[in-house]
C-alpha cells in the first residue's frame, strides 16, 4: 500500500471500504448477463476487485443493469434499486442502455435508461467483454474517489423529476414515492 | 393430389381445400369452424405434436391467416419421406371482430401459444381458460404485431416523449 | 394451514434468468404456479419484419444469448430454403462443428447454472472456466465471444484459419480430460443424486402431451433427436449415438446433458476426419437489395435446449412478412414447468427450472 493509499484510508474509511467492496445486485435483466457468469467466476474472478454477486438488494451496493431494459423488467429495476441502500451505485451494461441500441425501434424496450434512474457510468459495446467490466469496476473507483459516483444523490434531488419520467411510462406504480420531496430536501441539504 | 392422407381428409369434412404445401408437407386450408375436428382427426391420426400456431396478418386482403404446424415424435432415424409427412393447418380469419375456436381441447401446448396470440394480435380465442396478458405490461391500442402498428411511431410517441432529467433545475 | 401467493422472481437468488413464477403455497407445497413472462419481450419477430433479411441476422443470434450459434443456424436455413440457395460440402461440415462447439459451450454454461444452484461451486467454476476455453475458440474464429454471426446464407462466413483445427481438438482433449473429475465431483456424487433423484419427475406422456422436446424427453427414454429425424447440415455423414435416460426426473436430464456433451465432442473429432477440401461460400446476390421469392419455409434444428423450429413467409419484398421462432423453452418454461411445480417444494423451484434449462429470452424473444 503506497503512501497515497494509506492516506486515503486515514481519510475517508467508508469510502474506501465502499470502494473495495463492490456488492452486485444478483438480477439478470437482459443479455448482457451472459458476461456475468464467466466474469465472477475463476478464470476472470472478479473477486479481485471486490465485485461479489449479492442475493438480495438489501446487501448491495452495485447495480449492474445489463443490457436493454423492457417495461416489465423497468418496474423490477425501479423497485430493486429503491430498495438498495445508500451508497449505491449503478453501471448501464452495454449500448441498450444507453440509447436503446439494435432495440431501439422497439415498442417494448424503454431506451434511454438515465430519464428513469441515475446512472453513474456505462459500459459500450454489445456485448462487453470482462475485461470492459474491470475497467469500469477500476473508473468508478475513481469516480468514487473524487466523489463524482452522486448518482443516488442526483435521485434524492430531482427525485420528483424521476418519479414523473417512471409514471409516465408505468401509469399506476403499486408502491409508494419513497421520499417525500421534502424530505429529499433536508436530506440533500444536510448531507450533500 | 394423391395423398392417403389427403384422401381421406377430403372424404371426412367439407369444405377442405388441399394445397402442395412448402417442400413436402401437406398443406390443408379449413375453414375457421373445422380447426378443432380437423385438429382431433389428425391427432387421432398419428400426428401428436402440434410444434406451434403462428398468425400471418395479410393487411391486403383483410384477414389474419392462423397456421397449426403438426408433426409427429418419432424413434425411428427416419427423414421426411418415412411414410408420414408434416401438416401445415391453415384458417383464415377477418380482421374485424377476429376471433377464432380455441385448440386447447386438443392439444394442451396451444394454451400459451393461442394466448400469445390474443395479446399481440389481438384475436379472441373462444373458450379457452385464461386469456390473461402474457407478455406485456402497457397497453396498445392496436396489438402490437398487427401490420398498421408502426413501431417508430410508437416509440416517438412514447418512449421519446419523456424529458430527460434536468439535473441543474 | 394457510394458502400464501409468492412471488418468485425475477430478482431472487434462486432465478437465473429474468423470469418469474407467481406460486400458491400451503406452508413449502407448492399448490399452484404460474409463470409470468415477458420481462425480456422485445418484439423481435416484429422488429425483423421492418429489417432486410441480411439485417436480421444480428437480431436473431440475440433471442437466444446463452446458445446464439443455433438461432443464427435456423435463420440461414430459412432463408436458403425459401430463395433456393445451396450450400457447399465443406460449408455443411464446418457448420456442424461449430453447433456442436456451440452445444457444447451451451451445455456447460447449463452446467455451471444447474451446478450453481445445487451448491456445487467448484464444479460451477470449472465449467465455467472450460466454456471460456470454447469461447476463445470462437473468438479466433469469428471475432466475437459471445455473439458470432458465422453462419450465412450459401454457408459460412470463412473456413477454418490455419491451424485452428488442431487447437480446438486440443482444447476438447483437455476439456475431456477433466470429465472423470466432473464425474467424482458432480455426476457421481452421492449428494447431486440425492438433490436430483426424484425432483421434478416428467412422465413421457406428459411431456409428449405439453409438446416437450429436447432433454425433458429424452430424459424419459424417447430417442428424438432433430438431427437424427430430420436431419441437416452434415449430421447424417458421420455416426453418432442419441442419449437417453430413464427416470424422467432431473438427475436424468442432467445426465443426458453430460452424455451429450461427451457426443459431442466425439462428433467434432468424426467430422474433422470426414471434412472434404472445397469451398465454405457460396456467393448470395447482393444482400443489400435481395428479394427473395414469395412462400413460406418451416424449418427445424436441434438447439442444445431441443428442437428449435422457425416459421418464415416472404411476400416477396425486401423484407420478411413473417418470422416466428418455436422455441424450445416455450413449451417447457410455460406448459410444463407449471404443471411440474406443482407438489414440490419451493426449495426445488430453481432446482428443477434450471434442469428444464429454461432461458427466459428465448420464451420472451
Amino acid at each position: 500500500m503506497d503512501r497515497n493509499q494509506l492516506m486515503k484510508w486515514i481519510k475517508a474509511p467508508t469510502k474506501m471500504a465502499h470502494k473495495y467492496s463492490l456488492n452486485a445486485v444478483y438480477f439478470c435483466t437482459g443479455c448482457g448477463v451472459i458476461e456475468v457468469p464467466p466474469t465472477i467466476t475463476s478464470r476472470w474472478d472478479a473477486e479481485r476487485f471486490g465485485v461479489v454477486p449479492t442475493a438480495t438488494a438489501r446487501q448491495a451496493n452495485l447495480f449492474l443493469i445489463t443490457g436493454y431494459v423492457s417495461v416489465k423488467t423497468l418496474r423490477a429495476i425501479i423497485r430493486t434499486y429503491e430498495q438498495m441502500p445508500e451508497p449505491k451505485y449503478t453501471v448501464g451494461f452495454g449500448s441498450c442502455t444507453i440509447n436503446g441500441g439494435m432495440y431501439w425501434d422497439s415498442y417494448n424496450t424503454i431506451n434511454q435508461l438515465d430519464k428513469y434512474i441515475p446512472i453513474d457510468g456505462y459500459i459500450a459495446g454489445c456485448m462487453p467483454r470482462p475485461e470492459a467490466i474491470f475497467v469500469a469496476v477500476t473508473h468508478l473507483w475513481t469516480l468514487i474517489d473524487k466523489d463524482m459516483a452522486d448518482g443516488y444523490k442526483r435521485y434524492r434531488k430531482n427525485y420528483a423529476a424521476y418519479r414523473a419520467n417512471q409514471e409516465m411510462i408505468l401509469g399506476e406504480m403499486e408502491w409508494p414515492p419513497i421520499f417525500q420531496t421534502e424530505v429529499a430536501t433536508a436530506i440533500t441539504e444536510r448531507e450533500g | 393430389m394423391t395423398n392417403p392422407l389427403g384422401t381421406r381428409l377430403d372424404a371426412t369434412f367439407k369444405g377442405v381445400e388441399l394445397r402442395s404445401g412448402v417442400d413436402g408437407r401437406l398443406a390443408v386450408v379449413v375453414p375457421r369452424e373445422a380447426i378443432v375436428p380437423v385438429l382431433t382427426f389428425l391427432k387421432e391420426d398419428g400426428y401428436d405434436y402440434l410444434q406451434l400456431i403462428s398468425c400471418v396478418d395479410w393487411i391486403d386482403r383483410g384477414e389474419f391467416e392462423l397456421v397449426y404446424l403438426l408433426s409427429f415424435y418419432t424413434e425411428d432415424e427416419v427423414g421426411r419421406d418415412g411414410g408420414k409427412q408434416e401438416v401445415l393447418l391453415k384458417a383464415t380469419v377477418p380482421r374485424e371482430q377476429a376471433s377464432a375456436p380455441t385448440a386447447t381441447g386438443v392439444f394442451a401446448i396451444a394454451e400459451p401459444h393461442e394466448r400469445e396470440i390474443h395479446e399481440l394480435y389481438g384475436i379472441h380465442f373462444e373458450g379457452h381458460p385464461r386469456l390473461t396478458p402474457l407478455f406485456l405490461d402497457r397497453d396498445y391500442e392496436i396489438p402490437p404485431f398487427r401490420k398498421d402498428f408502426d413501431t417508430k411511431q410508437y416509440v416517438a410517441d412514447v418512449f421519446d416523449r419523456v424529458p430527460p432529467i434536468d439535473e441543474e433545475g | 394451514m394457510r394458502e400464501l401467493e409468492l412471488y418468485f422472481g425475477p430478482q431472487h437468488l434462486g432465478m437465473v434468468g429474468n423470469f418469474s413464477i407467481t406460486l400458491k403455497v400451503e406452508g413449502d407445497r407448492i399448490l399452484e404456479a404460474t409463470a409470468n413472462p415477458g420481462y425480456l419481450h422485445r418484439g423481435f419477430e416484429k422488429l425483423m419484419e421492418g429489417r432486410s433479411w441480411i439485417k436480421n441476422f444480428p437480431m436473431v443470434c440475440r433471442i437466444n444469448l446463452v446458445d446464439p450459434d443455433h438461432m443464427e443456424m435456423i435463420y440461414a436455413m430459412g432463408v436458403e430454403k425459401l430463395a433456393g440457395i445451396e450450400v457447399p460440402e465443406r460449408a455443411q461440415f464446418v457448420r456442424s462443428i461449430y453447433l456442436e462447439l456451440a452445444r457444447v459451450s451451451s451445455h456447460l454454461f447449463g452446467l455451471w447454472a444447474y451446478a450453481n444452484m445445487l451448491g456445487f461451486d467448484t464444479v460451477s467454476n470449472w465449467a465455467m472456466y472450460h466454456r471460456d476455453l470454447v469461447l476463445d475458440l470462437f473468438e479466433e474464429l469469428t471475432g466475437g465471444r459471445v455473439y458470432h454471426i458465422y453462419v450465412w446464407p450459401g454457408g459460412v462466413r470463412r473456413d477454418f484459419p490455419e491451424g485452428f483445427t488442431d487447437r480446438m481438438v486440443s482444447t476438447l482433449h483437455s476439456i475431456g480430460g477433466c470429465v472423470p473429475d466432473y464425474d467424482t465431483t458432480f455426476f457421481n456424487n452421492k449428494l447431486f443424486s440425492e438433490r436430483a433423484r426424484g425432483v421434478g419427475v416428467v412422465s413421457r406422456e406428459e411431456a409428449l402431451a405439453m409438446g416437450g422436446v429436447g432433454q425433458v424427453i429424452r430424459a424419459t427414454g424417447m430417442k428424438y433427436d432433430v438431427r437424427k429425424v430430420d436431419p441437416y447440415a452434415a449430421y447424417d455423414r458421420v455416426p453418432w449415438e442419441v442419449h437417453t435416460r430413464d427416470d424422467g426426473d432431473a438427475y436424468s436430464r442432467i445426465c443426458v446433458v453430460r452424455d451429450e456433451m461427451i457426443e459431442s465432442v466425439h462428433m467434432i473429432f468424426n467430422l474433422i476426419d470426414a471434412m472434404p477440401e472445397g469451398d465454405v461460400y457460396n456467393r448470395v446476390p447482393n444482400p443489400l437489395k435481395w428479394k427473395i421469392p414469395a412462400g413460406e419455409a418451416y424449418v427445424r434444428c436441434e438447439s442444445s435446449r431441443g428442437e428449435l423450429g422457425l416459421y418464415l413467409v416472404s411476400d416477396g419484398g425486401e423484407k420478411p412478412h413473417r418470422v416466428h421462432f418455436r422455441t424450445p423453452s416455450y413449451a417447457h418454461g410455460l406448459a410444463i414447468l407449471e404443471k411440474t411445480l406443482v407438489g414440490a417444494n419451493i426449495a426445488d423451484v430453481g432446482n428443477i427450472m434450471m434442469s428444464m434449462y429454461v432461458v427466459a429470452p428465448e420464451i420472451d424473444r
